[in-house]
């Protein structure tokens, strides 16, 4: 697989092929549409009931920045996860020789993989804001029209570590699997989801300055707190995410071919 | 001009050659076999022919093109069944055949889909989920999802292991006419020499990574002096 723009016909075929593979994987199981809600689900009611508490201890600003945390933090979350499970499940499928020896490219297959997760994501998204709205009051659009860039360089970041996850499980094979759960979560402390940037120790404020979502929930809380959008996070954050995403996919091409190399791919089929 | 055209790839494996400077060719409409031993570096072969494995030394070249030059172009033109790959078992039938007709830039998906159905026998089964079907019947289904893109080069790594005898047999049938009446070019590895010896115009026999032998199923009989490609099989196996 080659890294090819999406120009012809024949590619965006090739692109609409994964994102139908995963479609109907979804229809035809529960299971699959109950892990998709379930955890956000989970944590939602968690720390709703945290910020409830709060709320009764008379610290309201804080309620609304740990909720946003939660909702947002899921979407960077999940948009990592939708991209290395897609790719798992050919492995686990015994699929993904068919998929490597057939005329698809990488960026198609990229594509195609973060397009379905991009819907996955709005749906999920979306019932978790209404649900937040019912249970606590917590409208997401009470973050206003910066909610949109918001959500956007959230995602790209997830797509970003979705796809440096799959490299290394491509390179490394099926003992790497677990970077697929646990890759988002090495950068929270240094996205500063649920508290400011400043609290943290000098080294740790130096990482977050390089980590997209930082600049994301720096910008949330300011909004909360009535200071308005700070153009300046948002544009470092674009920046940060471009340079993410192109490292990543960058990074996939390059294990690709040593997985060619070693023997790698193909023994994703024993 | 060649369909395939494998010219001295070497494979290494850390300390261990899996293919050791292996050329040969597959023309238009010819079915050519691939025997060996366990390790004999077969499906290393394949694998490199499919673009899974990149050689380290030598060149695979695909209607007259080198692989690495035009992967995706070229590789709409092959595809492959084997016995250790399989299709998503959550999706039916039909939505595997349409999902890898898309991947292989078919137009009329469902004329396509339609027809490998009817051609394979697999009416009843086309809205059946994949997970449950019988083993001969998922072979099935992947010799369809192979057919997929009517290819010029279709690559069989021991389409029939793991079939018990009865299955097994029948899926040698359709095989059989596939290698007849398309006039497509194959390139099969196998356990079953009776499958090999009726269906190949032509055999090379590896071991230890080299092609050892090479000719049709009677030549090589009769150049080790036995009966039939079973004996010619423990012949270079046990040498």
């Amino acid at each position: 697989m080659s890294p090819l723009p999406l120009a012809s016909e024949a590619s965006r075929q090739r692109t609409l092929a994964v994102v139908l593979r995963d479609l109907f994987a979804l229809r035809h199981s529960v299971v699959r549409v109950f892990e998709m809600l379930y955890w956000p689900l989970v944590e939602l009611l968690i720390w709703g009931y945290v910020s409830i508490y709060l709320q009764a201890s008379k610290v309201p600003a804080v309620v609304a920045a740990l909720l946003g945390g939660v909702l947002l933090w899921q979407v960077l979350a999940r948009s990592q996860g939708e991209v290395s499970i897609a790719f798992m499940e050919d492995i686990w499928s015994r699929n993904l020789l068919n998929v490597f020896a057939s005329p698809l490219t990488t960026g198609e297959y990229l594509a195609g993989m973060i397009g379905f997760g991009f819907a996955k994501l709005v749906a999920a998204t979306a019932l978790m804001g209404a649900l937040a709205f019912a249970f606590y009051g917590f409208g997401l659009f009470s973050l206003g029209p910066a909610l949109v860039p918001f959500l956007f360089l959230l995602l790209v970041m997830g797509w970003a570590l979705g796809i440096f996850a799959v490299a290394v499980i491509v390179r490394f094979g099926h003992s790497a699997e677990i970077i697929a759960w646990a890759l988002a979560f090495a950068f929270q402390p240094f996205a500063a989801v649920f508290y400011p940037v400043a609290i943290l120790p000098g080294p740790m404020r130096a990482v977050a300055a390089f980590v997209p979502a930082s600049h994301v929930f720096e910008g949330m809380r300011a909004v909360l707190a009535g200071r308005g959008v700070d153009g300046r996070d948002l544009a470092v954050a674009a920046v940060l995410d471009l340079l993410y995403l192109a490292g990543a996919v960058w990074f996939f091409g390059r294990m690709l071919v040593a997985a060619r190399r070693s023997g790698g791919l193909a023994r994703f089929a024993e | 001009m060649a369909v395939l055209d494998v010219r001295d790839v070497v494979k290494r494996f850390g300390t261990v050659t899996a293919v050791d400077g292996v050329s040969f060719g597959v023309g238009a409409g010819e079915v050519v076999g691939l025997l060996g031993p366990n390790g004999a570096g077969k499906t290393t072969t394949l694998h490199m022919v499919l673009g899974l494995v990149t050689p380290d030394r030598g060149e695979v070249r695909l209607f007259g093109e080198p692989l690495s030059a035009g992967r995706s172009a070229l590789l709409g033109r092959v595809n492959f069944a084997a016995g250790y790959v399989s299709l998503p078992g959550v999706l039916t039938v039909e939505e595997n055949l349409g999902v890898f007709a898309r991947l292989y830039g078919i137009g009329d998906v469902d004329a396509r889909v339609d027809r490998l159905v009817a051609e394979l026998d697999l009416e009843a089964l086309r809205r059946r989920p994949v997970r449950v079907l019988s083993s001969g019947q998922q072979t099935r289904v992947q010799l369809a999802k192979a057919l997929i893109n009517d290819p010029e080069l279709l690559v069989l790594d021991e389409p029939t292991a793991s079939l018990d005898p009865d299955v097994g047999d029948r899926v040698r049938e359709l095989l059989l006419r596939l290698a007849r009446d398309s006039g497509r070019a194959m390139l099969i590895t196998s356990h079953n020499m009776v499958e090999i010896e009726r269906m190949c115009d032509r055999i090379h026999f590896m071991a230890s990574g080299r092609i050892v032998a090479t000719g049709s199923a009677a030549e090589l009989a009769e150049r080790y002096g036995v009966e039939d490609l079973e004996a010619v099989f423990l012949r270079v196996a046990r040498d």
